[in-house]
């Protein structure tokens, strides 16, 4: 038993030590071709001063695209596993904290204190996760970022308070998602027609509008994830929180 | 600077490794999603930082949290 643990340890220790010894020894000098490139060209031919999300929203757009569908095949099948778990639990759905407080039986996750602090932080980070979408091609971020912190925005809501708003019903979120994704295949796709594709952005000079397709993709692929993740979380926590 | 973080994460995740309660491990991986985002600040990627911030502390640690209350939260004695 002592002997195989030390053995596993062993050879842990060789595997990583022959895994990071290339790039520990080797002489050749990382290739800087294409940062040059992009540290001269990136800002005139994209317009987005930042220049990861004019990476991944204009040069390696397909690559985006392919991306989301994954998050997107993910959280399908996360959510017919999960629809199918809640169906044999009716029972447990009572306990759920996203019931209003007369149909809970017990409070099992809600306190005052999620309550209090939730409710109030709720909005704010709503806001946050917006900005940083908005202002994707300018400061660090973009639309990812800004989704994941929309959609905890989300369910921060859910958890805490007894309003039912439409940005908290899971059927809104559904559809707002597929009208999203639809019109991310579209805009993706329309390169085809275009020779010169992405770079034909309005030239408006230094003004923060210049990176023009850039900021309606990091809102489409904000909302997308945004929606996507919040409809995830709220499935987990009990079911459809409908109205 | 980077040094010390990079032993904190190195000493969190053997504790998350290690852990008999596994919320007490869920935390441990999520401070290091918090320790990580630190070392992407300051390794000049806030881009990469925002995005660990965001999915390593947030999204997965409610994940994991109720994947461990639908499971026993013990780990169980070999």
């Amino acid at each position: 038993m002592r002997k195989a643990k030390l053995l596993k340890v062993f050879l842990t220790i060789i595997i990583i030590t022959l895994a990071t010894f290339p790039i520990i020894m080797s002489n050749v000098s990382w290739p800087t071709f294409t940062r040059d490139y992009l540290f001269v060209n990136a800002l005139n031919e994209t317009g987005a001063s930042n220049t990861v999300s004019s990476i991944y929203l204009g040069y390696r757009l397909m690559d985006t695209l392919g991306e989301t569908l994954v998050l997107f095949v993910a959280i399908t099948g996360t959510m017919s596993i999960l629809l199918n778990l809640h169906k044999h639990e009716l029972e447990s759905v009572k306990t759920q904290s996203t019931l209003v407080p007369e149909k809970r039986v017990k409070n099992a996750l809600r306190t005052n204190l999620v309550e209090v602090v939730a409710s109030k932080l709720g909005p704010i980070i709503l806001l946050f996760g917006l900005y940083v979408m908005l202002f994707g091609h300018i400061s660090p971020g973009g639309g990812f970022q800004g989704g994941v912190i929309f959609a905890s925005a989300i369910v921060f809501l859910v958890l805490a308070t007894d309003v039912k708003t439409k940005i908290t019903n899971s059927h809104v979120l559904e559809r707002i998602e597929a009208i999203s994704f639809i019109s991310l295949i579209l805009i993706t796709t329309y390169v085809i027609f275009f020779p010169e594709g992405f770079f034909s952005t309005i030239d408006i000079g230094s003004s923060f509008l210049s990176a023009g397709i850039i900021i309606l993709l990091n809102i489409i692929i904000g909302i997308k994830v945004g929606t996507s993740i919040a409809v995830m979380i709220i499935a987990m926590m009990g079911g459809k929180h409908d109205n | 600077m980077n040094i010390l973080l990079l032993s904190l994460i190195l000493c969190l995740s053997i504790f998350s490794l290690i852990a008999k309660d596994l919320l007490h491990a869920v935390i441990a991986l999520s401070a290091i999603s918090i320790l990580s985002a630190l070392l992407f600040t300051f390794l000049k990627a806030p881009d990469v930082a925002i995005t660990e911030a965001a999915v390593g502390t947030g999204v997965s640690t409610i994940i994991y949290v109720w994947a461990i209350r639908h499971t026993k939260r013990k780990d169980g004695d070999k």
